[in-house]
Formats: C-alpha cells, structure tokens, sequence
C-alpha cells in the first residue's frame, strides 16, 4: 500500500473506529513515514479543535474576504496543475523553466556560496548607502488597507447581522426594542464621530481605535441579540 | 353605626376605593413574582457564571465554603438551570429559556459566595453589583443598558463593560494584574487607594478624562488634544485600560 492508501486510513484512526489490522498497518507505516505522521498530526489537531468547540466558532472578521482568497487558491492549484503542452518549437527559456534538474552536493554548495556572497554583497551596499544617505523617509500614503475599506467591510458584516436582529425584533418588548435602538445609536454616533475625525487627520491612532473598537461591539451586540 | 360622619363628598369616596384596590392588589403583585433559592457547596476559589437576559444582579461574598443563589422572577415561566461544572456554578438564563422567544423578564439576582470567588456575571440589560470579591477574575459585562458596581474588589483581572450606563469602581489593582473598563455613554469612575500602582491607557473621545491626584506631569502625556491619556501611576505594574465613547473617565482617591 502506498501514502495515498495510507492517508485514507487516517480519518478513521483519529476516531478510533480503525479495524485492529488495519490500525497496526497504518502504525507500522506511520513509524517510517514522516508525511503521514505529519497529515495526521495535523488532521488530530483539527478534530481536537472542533470537539472543544462543539460546533460554536467566532465568525471569521471578513468572511467574503476569506472565501475569495480560498476560492483565488484553488483555482491557482487548478491552474498550475493543468498539464503544460510544449509548443512546436520551445525557446530556451521554456527549455530551462520545464528541464529536470539534479546537482551533486559539491554543485549545491557552491550554488550557495555563491547565493550568500550576491545576498552579502548587496547587503552591504544597502547599508552603505543608509549610512550616506539617511533613513529612508516613510511615505504617508503607504500601501495598505485604508480605514474606511475596513469600514465598509465590516459595514457589510453589520448589514448581515442586521438583518437576523429584525426577524426577532417582532417578538421582543416594546422596552427591550426601545433599549437596544438607544443602545446601538450610541454605538453609531461613536462611529460617526470617529469618521468625522479621521476625515480631519487620516492617521488618527485614538479615531482608528475607537472606529474599530465601535465597529466591533456593533458586530458583537448585534450576534447576541440575533438570536433573542 | 354611621360609616361617615357626614355626608362624604365623591372625592373621598374614589379615594377610599383606590385605597382598597391598591391594599387588595398588592399581594397578586407580589404572588406573580417567583422567587427561587438554592444552595451549592463550595471550595474557598469556586467560579460562578451567570448570563441573565435583564434584571439586576448582585454578588456578595461570605465566609461559608458554598453558593447560595437566591432569583426573583417576573414571568412564572422563566426556567432556572444551575450546572455544577468542575470549578464552579453556571447559570445560563438565555439558554434555558430559548423557547420563551424573548419574553424571559426580569429576574434578579442575589449571589453568595465565598471571598476567594472568581465570578463572570453578563445581562443584556440591568444592573450589576459586585461587593467584596478577591478572586482571581472579576468580569461583569452589559450588552446594553445598566450600571455596574464593583466595591471592595480586589482582583487580579477585571473586567467591566456596558453601552448606556454608569460604571464604578472601588477596590485596588494587583501589581501585574490587567483591568478593563469600557463604556458607550456613562461616567467611568475609579476610587483607588493613594498606594496603587498602574500603567494607564485612558481614552475619551469627548476628552473629559480627569486623573485627579494621580496626574502626574512628568509620566503621564496627553494625546490626540487630549482624547487619551498613558502613563505611569506608582510602581506601574498593573495594567489599565479605559475607553468612553461619549462620557467621562474620573479617578478618585480612596
């Protein structure tokens, strides 16, 4: 039986409802193979977390964000595990990207020291030229996720939780309704007072706190009382 | 035998009427609230849970090894589980009356235990009152509206938040221990000794937050016009968060 077979077993082990052969087969396997070792440790990690969660998990902080980053990796894989057909006449570049490579120890050394010396080198020059020069002067508008692209996302997630809260709303005492609006316009007015603030000093660390800080307990109030 | 001594006017009458009804009424009131209590044993470090849906709760400590849960309930109907867990007590109202859709009422809370407690209280709305507690966690948590109390609490993590409402402090923070106080729209207030230590992140976006004698010149800064405050209190070692949405933060000496 090759890893394949083996790694099939693996769910079964990790329950425990593995047949007595089969157990010290895969043990036996286990014993001389680290990938399977390494897939079912994992694998036992993963059904470890999901019994002490007992099905109750934190929703992820940007759940479309997520799902469109898994669904960019697997076509990736799918993609790069598409069969490449060599066209009629294949340049030197296609030769050297599709050729087999094997080096001996004594190439591979080399190969290293030569890496080390390049990376050394340059290394060098960059601290030099810190040295003449000065620090690099950070750039404002650095590129990373503006505050209100985090806003409107979790806006979104707001929006979803939203609307669970109104198909219980129906049901709830005029007080509680009338609490839980007060409640969450204090929340919204914290929002908006930090967008106000931010539009006046776009790096605001206290705006940026509290905006998030908001923006969370909207998320966390509106999960408590979606299921009231 | 005459009843009145005179002819009686047609006020006197409906307000001897309203006096009956009120004096007749009065017990129904009271037969249509339930009250529960029970008790638990206890070691000296018990932990006690409690997620209420409104109402107020109140933990006091004692010098007996036990819990005694006393709960006055609106709506006969409200069920009170209590699970003995392994370190402790848990009573989750919200998930015992799942079925009653949000009609639970108030039930309020008097909780005993002894000093040593940790105690983890939450409501969506009510008040919270913790006296005397010196576990190692002190968290009291409002969803919405309601105001905590915590007086002669000496614990190495608190925790105490709310949206609407007033929080308050009297007790004293353990050198490395954490403390987190937050609020939407209400007055945080910390009475401390004159002896504590903290490092302080305080931070009001309406910027009324007030150190009283412990602002220090030298250790403390302003920042954001004065929206935050962080510095050193004493030996520095505990650590203290504060943020106010819209009210203000007060420190006062004990």
């Amino acid at each position: 039986m090759n890893c394949e077979n083996y790694q099939i077993l693996l769910s079964d082990f990790v329950d425990g409802t593995l047949t007595a052969d089969d157990c010290a087969r895969l043990e036996l396997h286990l014993s001389s193979c680290p990938d399977c070792t390494d897939t079912g440790n994992d694998l036992r990690v993963i059904v470890d977390y999901c019994r002490g969660q007992r099905g109750q998990y934190d929703a992820v902080p940007n759940e479309r964000a997520m799902w469109l980053r898994i669904s960019n990796l697997i076509e990736a894989e799918q993609g790069s595990s598409n069969q490449v057909q060599p066209p009629a006449e294949p340049g030197w570049l296609f030769r050297v990207m599709h050729r087999s490579w094997q080096v001996s120890l004594p190439q591979l050394a080399s190969i290293v020291g030569a890496v080390v010396v390049v990376v050394a080198l340059g290394t060098g020059f960059g601290v030099h030229e810190l040295w003449v020069k000065g620090p690099v002067t950070i750039v404002q508008n650095a590129p990373e996720v503006p505050i209100r692209e985090r806003h409107r996302q979790q806006e979104e997630m707001i929006a979803y939780w939203n609307q669970r809260v109104d198909l219980n709303k129906a049901r709830w005492s005029q007080q509680m309704r009338d609490t839980f609006d007060r409640n969450v316009g204090v929340i919204d007015a914290a929002v908006d007072d930090s967008m106000k603030q931010l539009t006046v000093n776009p790096h605001d660390p206290v705006s940026e706190d509290i905006l998030n800080d908001a923006l969370n307990d909207k998320v966390a109030l509106l999960k408590e009382f979606s299921d009231y | 035998m005459k009843l009145f001594a005179s002819n009686p006017s047609p006020v006197k009458i409906l307000s001897a009427v309203f006096s009956i009804l009120i004096v007749l009424a009065a017990p129904s009131f009271a037969l249509a609230q339930q009250k529960v209590s029970h008790r638990y044993p206890a070691g000296k470090n018990v932990r006690f849970e409690l997620k209420n849906v409104t109402g107020t709760i109140t933990v006091e400590t004692w010098d007996r090894d036990e819990i005694a849960v006393t709960a006055l309930m609106d709506n006969r109907k409200a069920t009170i589980n209590p699970r003995i867990t392994e370190g402790g007590l848990v009573i989750d109202i919200v998930g015992d009356n799942r079925g009653l859709a949000g009609n639970v009422g108030d039930i309020n809370f008097k909780i005993q235990l002894p000093a040593r407690s940790s105690v983890d209280l939450e409501t969506r709305s009510g008040q919270i009152n913790v006296h005397n507690v010196q576990g190692d966690l002190v968290r009291a948590h409002i969803w919405t509206s309601g105001d905590i109390q915590m007086l002669g609490v000496n614990a190495s993590r608190v925790f105490a938040s709310n949206v609407e409402g007033n929080i308050f402090f009297d007790g004293e923070f353990v050198a490395g221990g954490t403390y987190e106080f937050k609020s939407g729209r209400g007055t945080i207030s910390l009475q401390l000794p004159a002896s504590c230590g903290f490092h302080v992140v305080a931070t009001s976006s309406v910027k009324r937050i007030s150190m009283g004698p412990f602002w220090d010149d030298r250790r403390m800064k302003l920042l954001s016009d004065g929206r935050r405050i962080t510095g050193d209190v004493g030996d520095g070692r505990a650590s203290v968060t504060i943020t106010n949405y819209q009210g203000d933060i007060q420190f006062f000496r004990r």
